[in-house]
């Protein structure tokens, strides 16, 4: 019982644990529905701050599957999201409005 | 330009269709006046609109999560208004005296705010396309093809519920619910982490090798019980907690003596 009780607080512990280190921040851009630069090389295990100017007039969504992100950007405006922290790897996101040709990847290393 | 419409169109509007199927069939079976769906499809859409056409504004909130806090504010009110709808209907259906309107201002809210967490983001997605003339035919049809899809599946779900057995249903129906409103807790508690609000963690497994997350099952699985297929362990945690306090919620007050009986459901 006395280890069950011990096994949840660690859960919880564990669950509630950061990951502590200064936020690396990152900036990329869409224009005319690319992103700019369509890859980017980040610091593994860290969280980053990612932030992506949306320069068209129209409205974009950023989202990533492997990274588990998801958000509208408007036309002329930015949007921070944060990542990670992610283990070594390539990690494709893009832009859901027009797939065809927003394509990007981060490079974890 | 045309499929991605479909499928874009698709993926949000299945996610409020399977909710606003099942409450429907809920309503069905406790007997209570379907009249709250009209009311949240109008009043949905018109606040997702207007959620819609000030999302500029809103994402600068926070230091530039706005969007994240107040979708998580959507969905984890959802969570909740859903847990009282379980105890209020699990009761109603034990023979307690509850009032129906209180069931259907439950089935209303819940729905409503499914829609304007969904529905604003196809109204910006369309929105993009109002001054492009030569692309905004095929958006348009595409969206209707989505939308249309997302209903027929939300209309065959309600029926293959409406069809089972009385037993059945009523264990189906609850368990569908409890999925489905510890999805919701789970999805706000990523857009926390996406915010920056709660900590970022590794991911707790990878099960893609299972069940891809842009595969059509999986599309299907995370409209209907949030699946992910990389989530952290803090949601995996909260996804739990939700379900665990959700199924705690309902075998308390079914336990409770008192009511005049089962109703028929």
């Amino acid at each position: 019982m006395m280890n069950r009780r011990a096994g949840f607080f660690m859960l919880i512990l564990t669950a509630l644990t950061p990951v502590h280190a200064a936020t690396p921040v990152f900036e990329i851009e869409i224009r005319d529905h690319l992103f700019l630069p369509a890859e980017f090389t980040v610091p593994a295990g860290k969280k980053i701050k990612l932030i992506v100017y949306n320069r068209d007039p129209t409205p974009e969504e950023f989202e990533s599957y492997e990274l588990n992100r998801e958000k509208v950007i408007m036309g002329s405006s930015k949007a921070v999201i944060f990542i990670g922290p992610l283990k070594p790897g390539a990690y494709p996101f893009f832009g859901e409005f027009n797939p065809k040709t927003a394509q990007g990847k981060v490079i974890a290393e | 330009m045309l499929l991605s419409s479909v499928i874009i169109v698709l993926r949000e509007v299945l996610e409020a269709a399977l909710l606003f199927s099942l409450l429907m069939v809920l309503s069905r079976r406790l007997g209570i006046s379907c009249r709250w769906v009209v009311a949240a499809l109008f009043i949905g859409l018109l606040s997702a609109a207007i959620y819609g056409f000030n999302i500029d504004l809103i994402s600068e909130w926070f230091d530039g999560v706005g969007q994240e806090v107040v979708n998580a504010l959507l969905q984890g009110t959802i969570y909740l208004l859903l847990s009282a709808l379980a105890a209020i209907a699990v009761r109603y259906r034990r023979g307690f005296a509850v009032p129906e309107s209180l069931i259907m201002m439950l089935m209303f809210a819940s729905v409503t705010l499914a829609i304007v967490r969904e529905g604003s983001e196809i109204m910006i997605y369309m929105s993009g396309f109002m001054q492009v003339t030569d692309l905004l035919l095929p958006v348009m049809a595409g969206s209707a093809i989505g939308a249309g899809i997302g209903v027929s599946v939300g209309a065959v779900f309600y029926f293959a519920l409406l069809n089972l057995g009385r037993r059945t249903a009523a264990i189906t129906g609850a368990v569908l619910l409890i999925l489905v409103a510890a999805g919701m807790a789970s999805q706000a508690a990523q857009q926390l982490i996406q915010a920056d609000w709660l900590p970022s963690q590794y991911p707790a497994w990878d099960s893609s090798w299972l069940l891809e997350e842009q595969s059509v099952t999986g599309q299907l699985f995370y409209a209907l019980v949030g699946y992910e297929a990389t989530p952290t362990p803090l949601q995996v945690f909260i996804h739990i907690m939700a379900i665990a306090l959700l199924v705690g919620i309902v075998v308390i007050v079914n336990r409770q003596r008192g009511g005049v009986g089962a109703r028929d459901a």
